[in-house]
């Protein structure tokens, strides 16, 4: 093969992907949290709610748990604009991953809802705990104990999600990895670098998440893996 | 005057009618113990006296002053006074053995945890887990764990004590290690109302027995009398027949 791998070029571009690396990050988490409160919402409606709200926060985790997310963030950024709403491609992908975030994450905290043992509760009662105080030291810590493994999971997933809003041009890393190929060619080199980058931030992120949840939350996490 | 007072108290679970008519009364000191068969409304009566289960209509006295059970003050009143260990121990999992037993006491009703933290060594020591402090509810056995919940319960200071089954989700050898923590305790005259099917143990401690059946009393007798001539035929059938099992 008469391809030689030249670095040089492309390392001049690190800051300019660094910088990306941190837009790719914003996104990741902002989706997650507003998932995370959005999703809090339903799954708080599936657990308590009546039956027409129910149905309906069954359709939608549905409908977005068997799309992809691409189609729906191409529905919001292209159908949208048909019904007069414009959306810049950034807070496209944003509304599109916490949407599709909502859904997963919903499902996630229902399972902690379920999880909630009703015989620590009646204990809790009968020792007087006011509302406050059995969601403080018994609900509270339970489902993060239960819930702090997967949403980890669904966080490092959503952190590489962001890569898909290069295709709006959304220049976070994967698009400014796009640009600098346009413009170099040195395609080898520049997505090895930023698959690199991608795997040092899900690493720092896996291994902050495992810390906090072994030792806050006391959630069955090891920390190396 | 008695201690707690039941006056015709009448309960549902939905629309089951789990409490029929109760009238029961306890004196200070006394251990009552109900029998009975599963869903005769046992547990039920229990949990009411703890505000689990709300009654539909009747008075229940605490010393003499009538609990409505309507309201947040009253509810409390009865809780700081009653406590109650379950058949499932109910133990917080995410706390330790000494947290399970000093939160109440030291978050709810705010006492020196100094203090707190003496009295719950001791408890724990007297129910035989003093090297257990620092394990979690399910590094425990079922014994251990209730043994806990005992330790809990009794942190409360409370006046008088419900035992729900305590023995009922334990393996044989277990039950003598948890009823041996009871007669200390029975010994010490702390009112207790004992839900149970460890025959023998209700005719050795209690003071009075109770037999029920689909939700209403069929008769309060003294231990003696309950096992060997009793007054009712059904108290007689389940008596004969939980005798013959053994």
């Amino acid at each position: 093969m008469g391809y030689t791998l030249v670095y040089t070029q492309v390392l001049e571009f690190l800051p300019y992907l660094v910088k990306g690396a941190w837009i790719s990050l914003q996104i990741a988490i902002l989706a997650f949290f507003g998932g995370m409160f959005f999703g809090l919402i339903l799954a708080t409606i599936r657990t308590f709610g009546n039956k027409i709200l129910n149905k309906i926060v069954i359709c939608y985790v549905t409908f977005f748990t068997n799309t992809p997310q691409l189609v729906q963030i191409y529905f919001l950024f292209f159908a949208l604009p048909e019904f007069g709403i414009l959306l810049s491609p950034y807070i496209a992908v944003l509304l599109g991953m916490t949407l599709n975030a909502a859904a997963y994450l919903c499902e996630i905290q229902r399972a902690g809802f379920l999880s909630i043992r009703q015989n620590e509760l009646d204990a809790a009662k009968t020792l007087n705990f006011s509302l406050v105080q059995q969601v403080k030291y018994v609900i509270l810590p339970h489902i993060m104990r239960v819930l702090f493994p997967p949403l980890s999971n669904h966080y490092i997933i959503m952190t590489l999600g962001t890569s898909m809003a290069a295709i709006f041009g959304v220049e976070e890393l994967t698009g400014r990895a796009f640009n600098i190929n346009s413009e170099t060619f040195r395609s080898v080199e520049i997505f090895s670098i930023t698959a690199l980058i991608y795997i040092v931030i899900t690493f720092i992120a896996t291994f902050l998440l495992a810390v906090i949840g072994r030792y806050f939350f006391k959630a069955k996490i090891r920390i190396i893996q | 005057m008695p201690q707690i007072e039941i006056k015709s108290i009448n309960a549902f679970y939905e629309k089951l009618h789990v409490l029929k008519n109760i009238e029961l009364s306890v004196s200070k000191g006394e251990i009552v113990s109900l029998i009975g068969p599963s869903g005769s409304g046992k547990s039920s009566l229990l949990k009411m006296l703890v505000g689990l289960l709300i009654p539909k209509s009747g008075n229940i006295y605490l010393n003499g002053n009538l609990v409505n059970f309507n309201n947040q003050s009253d509810l409390r009143i009865i809780r700081e006074q009653i406590a109650i260990v379950f058949q499932q121990y109910n133990l917080f999992q995410n706390m330790n053995v000494l947290k399970n037993v000093c939160i109440a006491p030291t978050k709810i009703q705010k006492r020196n945890p100094k203090e707190v933290n003496e009295q719950a060594l001791n408890l724990l020591e007297k129910v035989g887990l003093k090297d257990k402090l620092k394990s979690y509810p399910d590094e425990l056995s079922g014994g251990q764990q209730q043994r806990v919940a005992i330790a809990r319960a009794l942190c409360l200071n409370p006046q008088i004590l419900l035992l729900d089954e305590i023995t009922s989700a334990l393996d044989p050898e277990l039950v003598k290690e948890v009823l041996d923590s009871i007669r200390l305790l029975a010994s010490e005259g702390m009112t207790m109302l004992i839900v149970s099917h460890e025959m023998n143990f209700v005719k050795e401690v209690s003071s009075r027995v109770v037999f029920m059946d689909e939700g209403s009393i069929i008769e309060i007798n003294n231990p003696k009398n309950i096992f060997e001539k009793p007054k009712e035929k059904r108290t007689l059938d389940f008596v004969s027949k939980i005798l013959k099992e053994k």
